[in-house]
């Protein structure tokens, strides 16, 4: 077990999001901002300005003009797109070379937040529902706890190892089990120590187990993350050390109502653009692909 | 020698007896291998899906992605190498599964089924195979003595 102190001294340890993104998203949730006010708050971050720009221009987007200041950016992307894309390029940097723990590559687990972010994204689309607000920064952020928790799991991979396999949990339990906490719930205490937005909060806290959510939790979110989380990993978007060792809920499966062939259309049809997204914004540590 | 890496919804064919064929995290996607011990070639697909009647217009861009566009793919390619069919020695791994998914998320177990099939009415044999479970798997031939491993779970076994 881990005292709760030594967790939160490993949330101080680790390098912030930047304001910008916790602003952005509460400005892009108020109904009574206006574009000057994102421009407020990204003009300042000259690192953000840069980035997108950058971003906007790339074949990517594939804009017929060319963006030249963070207003004609704003104007090109719209809101919403400039927030996924401040997100975006504001964890990118914070990734570790390496995720202890996990087992994992930085430019793999950037592949698994990306995929998770446009498979949410896209699975809302495909299911009908009225896209909830930030589900692409949801999804995106949804592992952030494993930043924090990383070498503790590493101190007890075995015993880890040992409960998934031979006893058949799944990771995150297997996680709980052996550290008395486990990458949601210490993910939450990240999202509040970055002030990021409750419906954020919520994903992180509830992607293994969005039937236990709190009753005013965002639940179509988190449902929708925790199937496109179960679907990047069953497709190898982002393997890591608890590979496929996990449980669907199956009343956000019923929920979502989305048949297989229709998963695997989404599949599909996504798998391009978190290439391109991945790449885009590829942290810059790590292998590239 | 080269290393080639094959991506998700990808094949690579190679007639070089020093290289080595690669791909990594097969969670319920599958890897198809084959290799001429005479022709001393190889060839893997990594595909995610099972039917491309899913997405017909991806089908056309990538090929590779689908079990039933990507597999005859790959042996047509193997034959621009000058292989033989009667020649290839085959071999499959992947499909893995979420736990306990029996429905929504067995796509791996689709993506087995449909090969098994077209493998059945075409008369190509598997000679050996590591599939399903709670695995990701990472697959390498090695083109000139058809060697294939497959490494899962820190264990490395030979296919």
């Amino acid at each position: 077990m881990i005292a709760q102190s030594e967790i939160l001294q490993r949330i101080r340890q680790l390098p912030t999001l930047p304001a910008t993104v916790a602003r952005l998203s509460a400005l892009l949730r108020d109904e009574r901002s206006e574009v000057a006010d994102f421009e407020a708050v990204i003009r300042p971050d000259p690192a953000l300005s840069a980035n997108l720009l950058r971003i906007v221009n790339s074949a990517y987007f594939g804009l017929r003009c060319k963006a030249e200041s963070v207003r004609q950016a704003l104007a090109l992307l719209g809101l919403r797109r400039t927030c996924e894309v401040a997100a975006a390029a504001g964890f990118a940097p914070v990734l570790p070379a390496r995720l202890p723990g996990y087992e994992v590559e930085a430019y793999t687990f950037w592949l698994h937040c990306v995929a998770v972010a446009v498979l949410s994204e896209r699975l809302s689309a495909e299911v009908g529902l009225k896209r909830p607000e930030l589900t692409f920064t949801a999804g995106l952020l949804h592992d952030v706890g494993k930043l924090a928790i990383g070498a503790f799991v590493a101190n007890s991979a075995a015993e880890i190892r040992d409960s998934m396999r031979g006893r058949g949990l799944s990771f995150v339990a297997a996680e709980r089990e052996a550290l008395g906490v486990d990458h949601t719930g210490v993910g939450e205490s990240v999202a509040r120590a970055w002030s990021l937005p409750e419906v954020v909060a919520d994903v992180i806290r509830w992607h293994h187990a969005p039937s236990e959510a709190s009753a005013g939790a965002a639940r179509d979110l988190v449902e929708l993350v925790h199937v496109a989380d179960a679907l990047a990993h069953a497709l190898g978007l982002g393997a890591d050390a608890g590979e496929l060792a996990r449980q669907v809920d199956p009343s956000a499966k019923a929920k979502l109502g989305i048949a297989s062939r229709r998963l695997e259309s989404v599949a599909g049809a996504s798998l391009e653009e978190i290439r391109e997204m991945a790449r885009l914004f590829a942290p810059p540590v790590g292998v590239s692909p | 020698m080269s290393t080639l890496t094959v991506d998700i919804s990808d094949l690579k064919v190679s007639a070089d007896p020093q290289d080595l064929i690669v791909t990594y995290a097969l969670g319920s996607c599958i890897a198809v291998m084959v290799h001429d011990p005479i022709r001393l070639a190889g060839g893997m697909i990594h595909y995610m899906l099972p039917l491309s009647e899913t997405s017909p217009e991806k089908a056309r861009e990538r090929p590779a992605m689908f079990a039933d566009t990507g597999i005859p793919l790959l042996f047509q390619t193997m034959y621009k190498l000058g292989c033989r069919k009667q020649d290839l020695v085959v071999k499959v791994a992947g499909g893995g599964a979420l736990y306990d998914d029996k429905g929504l998320f067995n796509i791996g177990k689709r993506n087995y089924t449909i090969l098994r099939k077209m493998f059945w009415k075409s008369g190509v044999i598997i000679h050996a195979e590591d599939v399903g479970g709670a695995k990701s798997r990472t697959t390498r031939l090695f083109v000139g003595s058809g060697r294939c491993t497959v490494s899962s779970q820190g264990e490395e076994i030979e296919l």
